[in-house]
């Protein structure tokens, strides 16, 4: 369905000319299909580029008035933000990407959407701050992993999840009022999520983000968190074989492997009871060796070649110090709870990929080289619970995932799961992280296949794992295991979105 | 050069992550300079970019979409810097660039070239030159006493370039004359090199003179070429081999030859007078595209395993390091670094300006701002091509100079 002139000339006033464009060649660029999500896609009808927050209000305002859907999109990296209903526009912030203000006072960023990590990752650095940049790579928008995704990523042990810095924000409702939430209406600046002035954080953003679902998000602050290690770090070398140089005294990666879950649990416990250490993590051991290798074919060597069992349930700790003194401390903690979990370090040749490395710990480098195997690719659960509930979780993976290894639907790697302790293991988060052919139609069907299963699992079992996401089958399905929370996202949705044109899922 | 459906896994493995686009994280330095594709920085849609040239080459390939519309313009836009492909591979095994060679090669045979390639492509054919000038004019800047060393087994291959910058292999001469390298020149056999054919898309065109030139220097006995443009290097090392066989050659740019002179002591060199701080610009087609390329037609199974293993072309060999031991052994000068360098290094937008000029002028004014954040005060390269864009008029202006002619400048008059 093709817009009509009318409404086309009405957006085209709004943004002008060179940025709208409704033509074959450039909406192929964002006809990006995933073709494993089990929802279908089609084809914007035209991408627009506005500049700014009243842009976006007067073309939310014409979306309401031509029934319009619009879908606002800055990365593309998740399959949500592409056209999933006849007569869309994907609505791309791409230019509105100033950094507003780095408030070193009170630890917070005002950041447009197009901001990207690898932005304001190094300018928070640079004054001795730093955030939870989302495990999606440079170009990902720091905006959207605060607000509109769940926003995880392995460096949170010592922080918390991504929803709970989002601040006071700026957004266009999806009938194109312009809202400000927090302190921010009461002229009190960016600072608080809560007032005084009218506190939505968790209308607006929920515990799993909006998808763009209750409007866009135009501006927003973000708390950030002091770090530790170098403002500015050196790099030497060329792609792909280029290494940060951090201080090694002050910095330290240890990896151990552990033979089943529950050590692993006791061990992240009793790390985060003595609050030691910048990183813990049980890492998917899959993209541990994927990370290390240059090419599939060096994957699978090193895979066949006794990877997969020396790190078949690797514990990965990362030590940045202020000081000599306070990294041996924490050394001397961390060596005593892995010898009491039974915890048995790598070999050397191993763990120095990673000391080589330690840019994956502070700006999540290199990470999409974990898709190498070809782009077939999904995350699940996605959820948080206590450590000990999510360890329960991963355990169980292994009941049912053999059926579908072993038919060849999915890579054949039961273990293959990470599980992120927050705020010092007072809960956790857990991802399940399966790979499959995409050549391989099997596979392909598969892939749903896998995710019902899991789902259904979850749900025999009532673990909190499974993210609810945006999908309407999948909050219908999981909804009664939150308390029936999809009721009221419902009625939420409905309420500010009376003509159902924000992104409106499945 | 190859077919689109060669390249169909890489279509169906991009995951849309964007590394296609933005520098590398543990290479960013802060907010500004942060984009590594120009073509994206600068129209905004992501049809201009690498990830969404590959979803249009998936789309063609489907047959479901045409050119006509503007698709022929977009895709020729695009400078084939390869700074999206090369950051693709730093972490995935895909072959985008090839992707988008594909795709001209497609819009080629549709009959969509761009009416100033095919003018190009004319010119190449009558002339032997891009420009359209006479090819007995091509060496009218050689001094007349000049004396070819006819018995050498290194040619000095000048390029298209000499008839608009002379300068420049005058430059090269002095400088391999001073070191004692013993070369010859090509005169009426040296023909363009074919860059702008191969890279164009024209297939049947680049592999008729490709393989002519080849012959050609064979039939001189050459075993070393040597070249002072970064655009006829990259064709040579990055582009030859898919044409021909190139066996026996060995190709080098003069800024190796000149860093391996001053290393062994061989060229005197004299004191500047005024004291210089320079960036240094890396030409894509000396940096990150001038690995050698490597034929390989096997087979990609299950999970990216190809079969036989394939020589990646991932950036990691260019030649990055020689021009800057040249600028450091420069008494005076101070090499001052640009946020994107190496492989990360903007494109000069020099390949757009038949196609784009306004999207061309202004990614060599953004490549000069950058320079001259630097705390530059004047940009080096070592590309005929950079230098017509970055030296050219627009915004942020910054003195342009040439690697080889700054080199020539400070060797001693006894040299």
């Amino acid at each position: 369905m093709a817009l009509s002139c009318d409404a086309y000339r009405e957006l085209a006033a709004i943004v002008g000319e060179r940025y709208i464009s409704s033509k074959q060649h450039i909406l192929a660029g964002n006809r990006v299909k995933t073709p494993e999500i089990p929802f279908e896609y089609h084809s914007p009808d035209a991408i627009l580029l506005p500049g700014s927050t009243e842009e976006v209000a007067a073309i939310v305002k014409v979306c309401n008035k031509y029934g319009i859907s619009f879908i606002p999109f800055v990365s593309g990296v998740l399959p949500d933000a592409y056209a999933n209903r006849e007569g869309t526009v994907l609505i791309h912030l791409k230019r509105m990407n100033r950094i507003l203000e780095i408030n070193e006072e009170d630890r917070y960023a005002v950041i447009e959407p197009g901001v990207r990590h690898v932005q304001l990752y190094p300018e928070v650095r640079k004054r001795g701050l730093s955030y939870t940049a989302a495990s999606v790579g440079p170009g990902g928008s720091v905006l959207a992993n605060f607000t509109s995704t769940s926003g995880d990523h392995h460096t949170q042990y010592g922080t918390s999840r991504a929803n709970r810095y989002l601040l006071s924000v700026e957004m266009v409702t999806p009938e194109g009022e312009i809202l400000r939430t927090g302190s921010l209406p009461s002229g009190c600046g960016w600072f608080c999520p809560d007032g005084p002035g009218p506190g939505l954080r968790s209308i607006v953003r929920g515990y799993f983000g909006s998808h763009g679902q209750l409007g866009i998000i135009t501006k927003a602050a973000i708390g950030l968190e002091a770090c530790k290690g170098p403002a500015e770090y050196r790099t030497e070398g060329i792609s792909p074989h280029h290494r940060v140089i951090f201080d090694s005294d002050l910095s330290r990666v240890y990896v151990f492997n552990y033979d089943n879950i529950q050590k692993v649990c006791d061990a992240m416990l009793a790390l985060g009871e003595a609050e030691v250490c910048s990183t813990v993590q049980k890492y998917f051991y899959l993209p541990l060796t994927l990370l290390m290798t240059d090419s599939a074919n060096d994957f699978w060597k090193k895979w066949t070649g006794g990877y997969k069992e020396a790190m078949s349930m690797p514990l990965v700790v990362h030590i940045a110090a202020q000081s000599l003194r306070e990294r041996e401390y924490e050394e001397k903690i961390l060596f005593d709870v892995v010898r009491e979990t039974g915890g048995v370090r790598l070999p050397e040749e191993l763990e120095n990929w990673w000391s080589e490395h330690m840019d994956f710990f502070m700006v999540v480098s290199r990470l999409q080289s974990v898709l190498r195997l070809g782009g077939g690719w999904m995350p699940l659960k996605l959820g948080a619970d206590s450590v000990q509930h999510v360890c329960d979780v991963g355990q169980s993976i292994g009941e049912y995932i053999y059926e579908f290894t072993e038919t060849g639907k999915i890579f054949d790697a039961p273990e293959n799961y990470q599980i992120i302790p927050m705020e010092y293991g007072h809960f956790a988060h857990i991802e399940l992280l399966f790979m499959w052919d995409r050549t391989n139609p099997a596979a392909m069907k598969g892939v749903g296949e896998f995710r019902a299963r899991s789902r259904q699992e979850d749900l025999r079992r009532h673990f909190h794992a499974e993210d609810l996401g945006c999908l309407n089958p999948t909050m219908e399905e999981l909804g009664p295991l939150y308390s029936n929370c999809h009721i009221w996202m419902r009625k939420i949705k409905e309420s500010f979105d009376p003509n159902d044109v924000a992104n409106p899922m499945l | 050069m190859a077919n689109l459906a060669d390249f169909r896994y890489t279509m169906e493995s991009c995951n849309h992550c964007g590394q296609c686009k933005w520098i590398l994280p543990a290479k960013m330095k802060g907010w500004d300079f942060a984009s590594i594709c120009p073509l994206h920085e600068y129209h905004g849609f992501d049809a201009y970019s690498g990830q969404g040239l590959v979803q249009i080459a998936k789309e063609r390939l489907d047959g479901k979409l045409d050119y006509g519309d503007g698709l022929e313009t977009l895709l020729h836009t695009c400078t084939a810097c390869g700074a999206c492909d090369i950051n693709c591979k730093s972490v995935r095994d895909m072959e985008v660039l090839d992707t988008i060679y594909a795709l001209r090669e497609d819009c080629a045979k549709a009959g969509y070239l761009p009416e100033p390639l095919r003018r190009t492509a004319e010119n190449v054919e009558e002339t032997h030159n891009i420009y359209g000038e006479p090819h007995a004019e091509r060496f009218s800047w050689l001094p007349p006493d000049f004396k070819n060393d006819t018995e050498a087994d290194t040619a000095l291959f000048v390029g298209c370039s000499a008839y608009r910058h002379p300068e420049i292999p005058l430059a090269a001469i002095r400088i391999l004359r001073a070191g004692g390298v013993k070369f010859k020149l090509l005169y009426e056999d040296e023909w363009c090199c074919g860059a702008s054919l191969w890279r164009s898309g024209q297939r049947e065109a680049a592999e008729k003179l490709i393989s002519r030139n080849v012959d050609t220097f064979h039939r001189h006995g050459i075993k070393t070429l040597i070249t002072a443009c970064a655009e006829c290097f990259g064709a040579f090392c990055g582009g030859y081999p898919r044409f021909s066989d190139t066996g026996g050659l060995e190709f080098r740019h003069i800024s190796q030859v000149a860093a391996k002179l001053i290393a062994k002591g061989s060229l005197p060199l004299k004191k500047g007078e005024n004291p210089l701080r320079v960036a240094y610009h890396d030409p894509c087609m000396l940096g990150r595209l001038s690995e050698k390329y490597v034929p390989w037609n096997g087979k990609i199974r299950p999970f990216g395993l190809h079969v036989p293993e394939k020589q990646w072309r991932r950036g990691e060999h260019g030649v990055y390091e020689e021009p800057r031991a040249v600028l450091r052994a420069l008494e005076g000068v101070t090499l001052c670094e640009m946020t994107r360098n190496f492989e990360q290094a903007l494109c000069c937008g020099a390949n757009a300006r038949d196609v784009d000029a306004e999207f061309a002028a202004w990614t060599a004014a953004e490549r000069r701002r950058e320079a001259k954040a630097s705390g530059a005060e004047a940009v080096v390269s070592c590309c005929p091509f950079c230098q017509d864009a970055l030296g050219g008029e627009g915004e942020n202006p910054l003195p342009y100079l040439d690697l080889a002619v700054l080199l020539a400048d400070r060797l001693r008059e006894e040299a």
